[in-house]
């Protein structure tokens, strides 16, 4: 419930000033493919906020988040791809997709230079997707006028 | 651009507490020191531990890691503490107590607060 709360105090400010002032974003996606409603607010909000004319620096999926970046993954027809909707978001916007290495590794998600660094039998990074350091994050968040974490 | 982390994930049990602490530490590798506040089961992260089991990583040795990375501003909440029967003596770390209704006033110094 915490998170809520402070996460109502980022979004005030840029609320009022939405229609004069752009601001610069940088969304944490920490919630999985499991946790639909949380998963589905992260993306609707970072949609919107590409809507509004702000500026999404980057998303950077971490922890369960990074089942996200998963191209493996097959929903039934009449549910939500979190994953598709990420990526065609990604393409309309040229928004950067970051997924942490370490979680990704760690749970099962490889792209090409993985894969053949550690020799393993598939890739399953979605395209779209960045495997990143969590430095990335920091450098995000130091140039960006808001950060917001969804999850937990 | 300064950065309140919250965190109020027990230290066991899940990956949380850790990965959490690991966006601490790399936050500082980048110049970028958080102030972390404490909350609800977060509080168990702070106690020493002396036996951690040899399945998990020992979150107290990170704790412990946080002041050589300069993270040195380090809160927690009165209320969760009593909820654990706990006073700040009890705990591995100076820390700064504040109580819950003081809490929003702390958040609101800050640029970032990252909620984990």
């Amino acid at each position: 419930m915490a998170g809520f709360l402070y996460m109502s105090d980022l979004i005030k400010p840029p609320a009022l000033h939405s229609s004069h002032t752009s601001l610069t974003y940088t969304v944490i996606v920490r919630c999985g493919p499991h946790q639909q409603g949380q998963s589905l607010s992260a993306f609707e909000f970072t949609k919107e906020l590409l809507v509004q004319g702000h500026q999404v620096l980057r998303v950077f999926f971490y922890q369960q988040g990074v089942h996200l970046s998963s191209s493996l993954r097959v929903m039934p027809q009449d549910e939500l791809d979190l994953t598709a909707l990420w990526q065609q978001l990604s393409l309309d916007y040229d928004l950067e997709l970051g997924v942490c290495i370490a979680v990704a590794l760690q749970s099962g998600i490889v792209d090409q230079q993985e894969c053949r660094r550690y020799e393993l039998s598939a890739v399953n990074l979605a395209p779209q997707f960045t495997l990143m350091g969590l430095g990335q994050l920091a450098s995000a968040s130091v140039e960006s006028d808001r950060l917001v974490s969804f999850g937990g | 651009m300064s950065c309140l982390m919250i965190l109020s994930c027990a230290p066991y049990g899940s990956r949380s507490a850790k990965e959490s602490l690991d966006v601490a530490l790399v936050l500082a590798a980048f110049e970028q020191q958080p102030a972390i506040l404490f909350l609800n089961e977060g509080v168990l992260q702070l106690l020493p531990a002396s036996k951690c089991p040899a399945t998990h990583k020992h979150i107290g040795k990170i704790i412990s890691a946080l002041s050589m990375y300069d993270i040195n501003e380090l809160w927690i909440e009165q209320e969760s503490l009593d909820q654990f029967g706990l006073t700040k003596e009890d705990l591995s770390q100076p820390v700064n107590v504040i109580s819950r209704a003081k809490v929003s006033e702390l958040c609101s110094q800050y640029d970032q607060h990252m909620v984990f």
